[in-house]
């Protein structure tokens, strides 16, 4: 049957149908596992309400802080060490950026002193001395309007500055976004 | 009546109606080759039925028929692959029994071990072997991987047999770290939070990646529960999946490999033809089989009744308090110790992930089609250079490298340490005479005189904190944080309540670098009854 001139004549299509129906359903297959993987993942994710680590956390208000140079305040909920230096206000994750231990506040030396190893930081979080390979990691620090909610100043890597911040403003630290800590030389 | 009964037929119908039974359950092996099998006697019917039961029973049809009697010598393989599936066994079969007491979450997991340890038969046992199980599964998947390399079983056809070989240290070392968090001891959970931190420092991905791992950003009821579902579901799913490949490759495609004696250069033919012969599953293979099956439970058995080996558990996970010394279960040493050479990302991730791919290319990089030791200098040397490179870094990875503990956190911490038994805690109650022990003082080998008995294990332990504080404060080599200058030392024991005891380690120096007086100091509280493991 096979050898009729029929048959040997007729053009070999590059795409026949069943060739193509199988192609359309393992597409279909793949766009699925896909699916699937990206449900999985966001599934999979921890999501965070307000005044839970890893979501935004109160700090309370700008005249609740501790005075500027003074003892950084512990905050165990935001696993942080509010810090409010000359140059305005650090949120200080309070895991060692060696080994992940955890450090303390030195009121004699004035300095964070890791327990484990000896690292040593400055208020503000950068690195003085020991084997931390770089300062200590900070959390996103925001100052809010209490009335409206509003955003009125936002510090990312930086202090946050305190001069033209009413008293009453909430101070936010959002747990969820870290910025790693400078590495040093 | 009884005359017309023939025994005789009515034996031999009950015979034959066994048998028959018999050759179901056994796919087709009668009660005479059974007999015949358990002997080691030739096969009594043709065709050789033990080759029949290889198609017909679902257990036997992936197991190999033969081996060639060359790749049987024991010191070819050591039986490295077989104690590695073994292992994985005895993990599989412990961890399904411990499930049924265990609870993953912060609140019970520890009261379920402490519960396992002592309030259930055989539990202690039973964990213990599932930990020491855990273990040696890591050391033989080693092991065995080093024999392949050295007897270059990995070339040509066996490449694949190696790439998946590969995956299943991953998945052992994943196993084997998974298991680690569920006690929630200190030892656990600090473990794997330094584990975990190594992830973070993946590039782009890194802080998801712990996010997914932990279900927080630090480790908790979300992390517990996805470690335990990864340790009992996840992870067993993809080794049983993984297992089956790579033994089916070497049972049923390629068998193990002949020692290259046997075909590599000018092998007489009747030597190669020995080294080819068969040598049949059923009986040897089995017979040896199950040998080493029962060798493998007795050692674990020794190892933990005779040799008294026990599953670590410290105190409580506190996410607070991070104890002194801390480190990662000893098959991540190499990692930590390769984390202090350098920063994180270069040194935690990217290295490591050029030398899983460069253990994957292994066949590939290979070229030389030698598979004898001598033929093969440079991998050999090689090979060996990366075990002693994996050996000296996992010595740094040890907190005694490179991480300088001040002198008298680590006077007082070796001798009462945090977790763990050590010297203070081994002086019998009675020996702790309340009092004022001061270094340099109190002359040493004379600390509690108004008893008979006298307190020779108090003198042993102060004697100790005496001069090691003495050496600290003298000896003008050590660098500035090794020296106590001009030191206060005492060790204080007061009667605190009944049977209670306060023992007091205090050390106080000029600090040289701030030039202040810094003192550091210890509590530990006795009890009569307390029995420190």
């Amino acid at each position: 049957m096979s050898n009729s001139p029929e048959q040997a004549t007729q053009k070999r299509v590059p795409v026949n149908r069943r060739e193509f129906l199988n192609l359309a359903w393992l597409a279909s297959l793949g766009f699925f596992t896909l699916n699937i993987a990206g449900v999985t993942y966001l599934f999979s994710m921890p999501r965070f309400k307000e005044g839970e680590f890893g979501g935004v956390v109160n700090a309370g208000s700008v005249s609740e802080l501790p005075a500027p140079g003074s003892a950084p305040l512990n905050l165990p909920v935001a696993k942080t060490w509010l810090s409010n230096t000359e140059a305005g206000v650090v949120a200080l994750y309070k895991v060692c950026t060696h080994l992940g231990c955890l450090y303390n506040w030195n009121n004699q030396q004035q300095k964070f002193i890791c327990p484990c190893h000896g690292s040593q930081f400055e208020a503000d979080g950068s690195y003085i001395k020991g084997p931390a390979p770089r300062s200590l990691d900070r959390f996103v620090v925001r100052a809010i309007d209490p009335n409206t909610g509003e955003v009125l100043a936002e510090a990312v890597d930086s202090p946050l500055p305190l001069e033209n911040i009413p008293a009453n403003a909430i101070i936010q630290i959002d747990t969820g976004k870290k910025v790693t800590g400078v590495t040093h030389t | 009546m009884l005359k017309s009964l023939n025994f005789n037929d009515l034996r031999q119908k009950a015979v034959r109606a066994i048998d028959n039974r018999v050759r179901i359950i056994t796919a087709g092996l009668g009660l005479d080759e059974l007999r015949a099998v358990m002997r080691g006697d030739p096969p009594t019917e043709k065709p050789n039925p033990r080759y029949r039961v290889h198609t017909t029973s679902f257990l036997f049809h992936i197991r190999p028929r033969y081996y060639e009697k060359g790749s049987t010598i024991f010191t070819h393989t050591f039986r490295l692959g077989f104690f590695t599936s073994f292992f994985f066994f005895v993990e599989l079969i412990t961890g399904l029994i411990l499930m049924i007491y265990y609870t993953p979450s912060p609140e019970a997991a520890y009261q379920s071990i402490l519960e396992l340890e002592s309030n259930v038969f055989f539990g202690k046992l039973l964990r213990d072997m599932h930990r020491l199980g855990a273990e040696a599964m890591v050391i033989f998947t080693a092991l065995h991987m080093l024999r392949t390399y050295l007897t270059g079983s990995y070339k040509k056809e066996r490449s694949f047999t190696w790439f998946t070989g590969v995956i299943l240290l991953g998945i052992t070392l994943g196993l084997s770290f998974s298991g680690y968090l569920l006690p929630w001891d200190q030892l656990a959970y600090w473990a794997v939070t330094i584990g975990t931190s190594m992830a973070e420092a993946a590039p782009l991905l890194g802080q998801q990646l712990n996010l997914l791992l932990r279900g927080a950003p630090d480790i908790g009821a979300g992390g517990l529960l996805r470690f335990y579902l990864a340790h009992v579901v996840l992870l067993p799913l993809g080794a049983i999946l993984v297992i089956s490949i790579h033994y089916y490759k070497v049972s049923r495609e390629h068998g193990i490999s002949l020692p290259a004696r046997f075909e590599e250069g000018n092998v007489p033919p009747e030597v190669k033809k020995n080294a080819k012969s068969r040598v049949d599953f059923i009986p040897d293979l089995l017979t040896h089989e199950v040998f080493l099956t029962t060798l493998g439970l007795l050692a674990l058995l020794v190892a933990i009744i005779s040799f008294g080996y026990s599953a670590p558990l410290e105190h409580h996970a506190n996410p607070q308090q991070t104890p002194l010394d801390t480190k990662a279960p000893w098959y991540f040493w190499w990692l930590q110790g390769m984390l202090k050479l350098g920063d994180k990302t270069l040194m935690g991730i990217i290295l490591p992930t050029i030398i899983v791919l460069l253990l994957i290319a292994v066949p590939y990089l290979d070229r030389n089609p030698h598979r004898s030791l001598f033929k093969r200098p440079i991998a050999v040397s090689l090979g060996l250079l990366s075990v002693m490179t994996l050996v000296v870094l996992s010595y740094m990875g040890l907190p005694v490298y490179g991480i300088e503990t001040p002198a008298a956190t680590r006077i007082i911490q070796d001798i009462a340490p945090e977790e763990g038994q050590g010297p203070l805690y081994e002086i019998p109650f009675d020996q702790l005479q309340p009092g004022v022990y001061t270094v340099s003082e109190t002359p040493p080998d004379e600390l509690c005189p108004t008893i008979d008995f006298g307190c020779p294990k108090l003198t042993e332990v102060f004697l100790e904190f005496n001069n090691r504080v003495i050496e600290a404060a003298t000896n003008p080599n050590l660098s500035e944080e090794q020296r106590l200058p001009n030191p206060e030392a005492v060790m204080v024991i007061e009667d605190w309540q009944q049977d209670l005891r306060k023992v007091t380690l205090r050390i106080a120096w000029d600090d040289p670098r701030t030039n202040q007086r810094t003192s550091y100091e210890k509590l530990v509280f006795m009890h009569r009854d307390h029995i420190r493991e």
